[in-house]
């Protein structure tokens, strides 16, 4: 059976995490804890595979595009 | 060719350039090169889960969010540079069709065998678990799928069968069920909740039953 996400009780859901995603990874790649500021955020993309999918995508792409766009 | 693009890329700089460039009339020069930029993003995004066509997918996707950025680009509140934002939309697009193709693909001849109206919702799986671990586990199970008979709503039996048993991705289970992927992700997460509490009540330890889950 596949992992359903943990149970905690002060949990964002997939929309309130896709709101701030891009803040939570452009403190990524800047090398600030984005987890420490955005707890409920980071707590999500670890209980949900979809989002996280979406999110490490996102850091390869931005990645990719790091040099011409910096 | 790539001077060219480094001169144009000058001026749409800043969140200013770029917002100012999509007011209507869109600027096209501007869509242009977000398109570019989203196209080259998408291809690192993605290219470890398309194996063929990837050029003509992410030309697609460039297209559908740059449709999405132009509804939405008033949305976007100035708290990261614009790009990144932009980029984010089209990785969710990407995803989204990724994930709903590839479902389709792996699915057509096992989707004619779905029957929605199927009564027996729990079924659990026992993996290379000992005769009396397995004795101890099947009496665990019935209880628990007793009280989820009990607990949980019509609905939340549906989309744990769908998520749990059928491996159906949440993103197509969220096509199925005509919702959106925060209120699947919340139902779920209600469901573990009343499972919870209610193995707490019955001194059942929920967590290695919530754990296979
Ligand atoms: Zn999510």
């Amino acid at each position: 059976m596949s992992k359903l996400p943990a149970t905690h009780e002060a949990e964002i859901g997939c929309d309130e995490c896709f709101e701030e995603l891009h803040i939570f990874a452009e403190m990524e790649l800047k090398g600030k804890s984005p987890g420490d500021a955005m707890p409920l955020l980071k707590e999500h993309l670890d209980n949900c595979g979809e989002c996280r999918q979406e999110y490490e995508a996102l850091l390869e792409g931005i990645k990719a595009l790091g040099n011409e766009d910096a | 060719m790539v001077r060219f693009f480094k001169r144009r890329s000058k001026s749409y700089q800043t969140n200013d350039d770029w917002i100012r460039a999509l007011e209507p009339p869109p600027d096209e020069a501007a869509l242009d090169q977000l398109r570019s930029f989203l196209i080259r993003g998408l291809k690192a995004s993605l290219y470890k889960n398309v194996d063929r066509g990837l050029d003509d997918f992410v030309k697609d996707i460039a297209q559908d969010a740059l449709l999405k950025i132009l509804d939405n680009y008033k949305s976007f509140r100035g708290d990261s540079k614009f790009t990144t934002w932009a980029m984010k939309v089209a990785v969710r697009e990407g995803y989204t069709e990724l994930r709903k193709k590839r479902y389709k693909d792996i699915s057509l001849e096992e989707y004619s065998r779905y029957d929605p109206d199927e009564k027996d919702v729990i079924e659990i799986e026992h993996q290379q678990a000992q005769p009396d671990q397995q004795a101890h586990e099947s009496i665990l199970v019935q209880k628990v799928m007793d009280i989820m008979e009990e607990e949980l709503t019509e609905k939340q039996k549906k989309v744990l069968q769908l998520l749990m048993i059928e491996q159906i991705p949440m993103t197509v289970v969220t096509d199925m069920m005509q919702s959106n992927r925060n209120a699947i992700y919340k139902l779920v997460h209600d469901a573990r909740m009343r499972l919870k509490s209610k193995l707490e009540r019955e001194g059942i330890d929920h967590e290695e039953v919530l754990n296979q889950m």
